[in-house]
């Protein structure tokens, strides 16, 4: 059993899909958590090491202020490794130049392109919402709804189906779960 | 994602904008506390119709809305219910 903010985890489980345990959490999101902790797909959960279990925990009781993910630059597929006996000194003047020459590059293209935002790289699970404070985002929403009048609103304080489903028989996960407090 | 998503929460692509029907006499309303009497349910809320009194028909009547900041976004559609609540009624002479 791995305990991660009050969700047992079974340890036969594979951690890809032992995410997918936490409210919030589906495959998708998980199989990018785990390429975020580089878990590998068949990853069980006792074969987690105690590293990727504290950096799951600390990354999920905070999503939005954790720690941006760390670059991994590529080399190119043509790239020859430098020989041995180069000195640091060399190696140091050259990759200088080269990242001069990218900064250029850059500079460059920005002239043509006044104007037009920069991409920039947004990370996909750092507005992830899950457990108790999705449940929140959930209940204001409703509320609000509520609050303003709407027909939305109104149909959730009479338990009844939200988008025009039929209401003679069946509405059944409806009347369930349509409450103003459903959380 | 596509982040115009976050501004039309109806899925309406950002470049045609949100669908309004233009009121010419939305400012004689603001100022004389006139209520603006209108059919047009679909059209969205806009933020300089707050503090306005519609009438907003239900497909039998005009229901008067009165727009708060808060329903900036919605329709007006979904302020004037158009469904009547079932009530049963036993009948007299059976």
């Amino acid at each position: 059993m791995v305990h991660i903010l009050g969700v047992n985890l079974r340890d036969t489980h594979v951690a890809r899909f032992a995410l997918t345990k936490f409210y919030g959490i589906g495959q998708q999101t998980a199989h990018r958590l785990c390429a975020r902790l580089q878990i590998h797909d068949k990853c069980k959960m006792k074969d987690l090491t105690p590293y990727q279990v504290t950096a799951l925990t600390s990354f999920l009781s905070s999503p939005a202020t954790s720690l941006p993910l760390p670059r991994y630059p590529l080399a190119d597929p043509d790239f020859i490794p430098p020989p041995p006996n180069k000195s640091v000194q060399e190696l140091q003047n050259e990759f200088n130049a080269a990242r001069a020459a990218r900064e250029a590059k850059k500079q460059k293209r920005a002239q043509y392109t006044v104007g037009v935002a920069a991409k920039t790289y947004v990370d996909p699970l750092k507005d992830l919402k899950i457990e108790s404070e999705l449940r929140r985002m959930i209940r204001e929403n409703i509320g609000h709804q509520r609050m303003i009048g709407s027909y939305v609103g109104r149909r959730h304080a009479m338990h009844l189906p939200v988008r025009g489903q039929n209401t003679q028989s069946n509405a059944k996960t409806a009347k369930k779960l349509n409450q103003l407090d459903r959380y | 994602m596509r982040p115009t998503q976050l501004l039309l929460k109806s899925g309406r692509s950002a470049w045609k904008g949100p669908y309004f029907v233009a009121f010419p006499n939305l400012r004689e309303a603001i100022t004389n506390h006139l209520s603006i009497k209108t059919q047009a349910r679909s059209c969205t809320i806009l933020p300089n119709f707050v503090g306005v009194r519609f009438m907003v028909h239900n497909g039998k009547d005009y229901l008067p809305v009165l727009v708060t900041q808060d329903m900036v976004g919605h329709k007006l559609g979904e302020f004037a219910h158009t469904k009547k609540r079932f009530n049963y009624k036993a009948t007299k002479n059976k």
